[in-house]
């Protein structure tokens, strides 16, 4: 038979590699429901092992007894602890995921494909995701969404590094005709130079149309 | 004589600052403090992000109504006035952001007290108070429900532990003086108190620091 | 996590930060005033120096609208004087930050009547000192921003820097290097000193934004550590002093007794 607490130190390895982890591996729904079942039985426990004492239970007179009943009772606690970790690591991943702009159904394609889009051996196979965590991710994603409306001009889940060179030069290396940017159509003829938003260019700069300079 | 000239000799800290450059200089400290203290600080009493969030707000439709009819290789103001503003944003955005990862990590403690609830603006709060919910009810469906309705509460003290968790307020942070004060802080072997100069850069606990960062003879760096 | 950065700014931060510093350029065109968040730019003539952000700066520099003037701690002989402070005049010390500056706002002179007065008790500090990195800055003394705006402006500037005294923008990068090294070593033993460090303060004074953000999380570990390892030796120290202070009354008594029982 195993030891109480073993379900419970299984619950804490599980949280600590997930934090180590950039996806989150599958529920341990047995786990989980183990240790939750563990945590009844020896509240029954406690309970018959109280009855005969009609409530007049005397901890001095009994010391076995009481010693059983403080065991049973910081497995309970120790137990409830574990899941709480387990779970609450699991929503942190969630919530990361959530500020990450990552949505439900990435989230579970992510889960299932692993990484790259590869082919899925166990494509069948549901997301890694509880489905109460399915739900958490919804709703706290409706909350996310309520705090950054309150704050649309700043765009919450924009970058977190220091904004730098938000205009930069560049060449045009070949001929890649009217782009339209925020101030209006720029005609990119091969060797002409702009001083042109960053953002606007990016994907030119990446196909090889422009060279930033400086 | 002008009479700021005047005040000026009396009181050499007094000075006129126009309120675009306060107010940045507010936003920085802020953010800083923020980004450097072990807990959640008040969030500004006077207004300083609601008057921010406006003008930033403004300064986006001026950028819209100028973008319009503007010959891109000269309009050099636009340029300066979009590179200002996405400085703001970062500021207010990386602020915001401070707060609330604060807020998430220690949430029950953070709604435990009328004190401690008075230090979110009320939009944190609404947002504390139902993630908090959104956990509960989460832990109740994953598990917590099937428990015995003792063992369902989250913030439970038996066995002199209590559950919920609190940012460590003996940690160690880095202030710079305002203004020449006595500066105490504890340590393991003695306490030590010294008066210090404006400029000093001092290593204290949070602990000790707070009450010079509240009365605004030091700050956070 | 909403915010995914161990606590006290980083690198990057540091050097935003430091963006804000007001600089001196003299202005190749003419540019009208621009309203911006953080207060109306001076309008800009060409030849007539004002002060303007780094920021704001570097962007003129880049389009070559202006030029920047080194700051006079940048100055070759300027920073040969900190070296030589910082090595023989006091070798285990931070040589000083600038003298607190005069709170007028020198960049508006005149102006400062048309604000509200009733709410001017906002205390300026780096990076809004008005002349920590402009042409009015005292040389000798190195700001709290002193690295990243060096840095940025050799990177971006390095032409303007050099010039002035004949001096190349090399050797001026040399002797930050130099100086670097020499605060380095500085912020080292500082730091190797407070694992024996039993005391509650700990002056820096002069320490630089970027050396802060190079050493945060080592110094601020290694006193947090020394507080947790010696957290019994603390409680028993105050408890006995709390005793002390307590009333002598009673610890004479017990002595007494302690010496009625060795009798």
């Amino acid at each position: 038979m195993p030891m109480y607490g073993d379900l419970g130190n299984k619950l804490v390895q599980h949280a600590k590699r997930t934090q180590g982890l950039a996806h989150l591996p599958p529920y341990q729904t047995e786990l989980v429901r183990a240790a939750t079942r563990e945590v009844r039985d020896l509240d029954k426990d406690v309970a018959s092992l109280l009855e005969p004492f009609q409530g007049s239970f005397d901890p001095t007179a009994d010391q076995a007894t009481a010693c059983t009943l403080l065991v049973n009772h910081l497995s309970m606690r120790r137990n409830k602890r574990c899941l709480l970790a387990y779970h609450r690591t699991r929503t942190d991943k969630l919530e990361e995921l959530a500020w990450n702009g990552t949505d439900i159904l990435e989230l579970a394609g992510q889960q299932a494909g692993g990484t790259n889009g590869a082919p899925i051996a166990d494509a069948g196979e549901a997301s890694s995701l509880s489905p109460q965590e399915e739900d958490y991710f919804r709703q706290y994603g409706d909350l996310l969404a309520a705090y950054k409306g309150q704050w649309t001009d700043i765009d919450l889940t924009g970058s977190l590094e220091p904004p730098r060179d938000l205009f930069i030069d560049v060449r045009v290396l070949k001929d890649a005709g009217e782009i339209q940017t925020e101030y209006g159509a720029i005609n990119l003829t091969k060797n002409s130079q702009f001083y042109v938003r960053q953002g606007d260019v990016e994907r030119l700069i990446a196909q090889g149309y422009l060279q930033k300079l400086g | 004589m002008d009479i700021d000239d005047i005040l000026q000799e009396v009181d050499p800290s007094f000075h006129t600052i126009p309120q675009e450059k306060r107010d940045l200089q507010e936003l920085t400290r802020a953010w800083v403090a923020e980004r450097s203290a072990p807990e959640l600080l008040p969030w500004p009493a006077d207004g300083l992000f609601e008057r921010i969030n406006g003008s930033i707000k403004r300064q986006i439709e001026k950028v819209e109504e100028m973008t319009g009819d503007m010959d891109p290789k000269t309009n050099f103001a636009l340029i300066v006035i979009q590179t200002e503003l996405e400085r703001f944003k970062y500021l207010v955005r990386s602020y915001l952001r401070a707060r609330i990862a604060k807020i998430d990590k220690h949430t029950l403690h953070y709604l435990s007290t009328d004190e401690l609830r008075g230090r979110l603006s009320d939009m944190e709060l609404a947002y504390a108070t139902r993630h908090q919910a959104l956990l509960h009810n989460h832990y109740l469906s994953s598990f917590l429900a099937s428990f015995p309705p003792a063992l369902q509460n989250l913030n439970d003290t038996a066995g002199g532990i209590s559950m919920i968790e609190t940012p460590d307020l003996e940690s160690a942070v880095f202030i710079r003086l305002l203004k020449n004060a006595l500066v105490e802080g504890r340590g393991v072997d003695t306490d030590d108190a010294t008066n210090m100069q404006v400029n000093d850069i001092v290593i204290l606990r949070w602990s000790d620091a707070k009450p010079l960062v509240e009365a605004g003879s030091a700050e956070l760096i | 996590m909403a915010l995914p950065l161990p606590p006290g700014l980083n690198h990057s931060e540091a050097a935003f930060l430091a963006e804000m510093e007001l600089v001196t350029v003299v202005p190749r065109q003419r540019l009208e005033s621009i309203e911006l968040l953080g207060g109306k730019t001076p309008p800009l003539r060409p030849l007539h120096r004002a002060d303007l952000p780094l920021w704001l700066a570097l962007l003129l520099k880049k389009q070559r609208r202006a030029n920047i003037v080194p700051p006079p701690w940048l100055h070759p002989s300027s920073l040969a004087e900190i070296i030589h402070r910082e090595t023989k005049e006091d070798p285990s010390a931070f040589s000083p930050p600038p003298p607190a500056p005069s709170r007028a706002d020198p960049a508006r002179p005149g102006h400062a009547h048309q604000y509200d007065t009733t709410t001017t008790t906002t205390i300026l500090s780096p990076p809004f000192l008005p002349s920590s990195c402009t042409a009015a800055a005292p040389a000798g003394y190195l700001p709290y921003h002193w690295l990243e705006v060096a840095e940025q402006l050799l990177a971006h500037a390095g032409d303007d820097m050099a010039g002035l005294g004949g001096a190349s923008a090399g050797e001026i990068r040399g002797l930050l290097r130099d100086l670097v090294e020499v605060r380095a070593a500085k912020m080292r033993s500082s730091a190797a000193a407070l694992e024996g460090f039993g005391g509650g303060l700990m002056s820096l004074r002069g320490v630089g934004a970027m050396e802060l953000a190079e050493s945060r999380g080592f110094v601020l570990g290694v006193v947090d550590g020394v507080r947790k390892i010696g957290a019994g030796a603390e409680a028993a120290r105050r408890e006995r002093e709390e005793e002390e202070m307590a009333g002598p009354g009673l610890g004479l008594e017990d002595d007494e007794s302690d010496e009625e029982m060795g009798i």
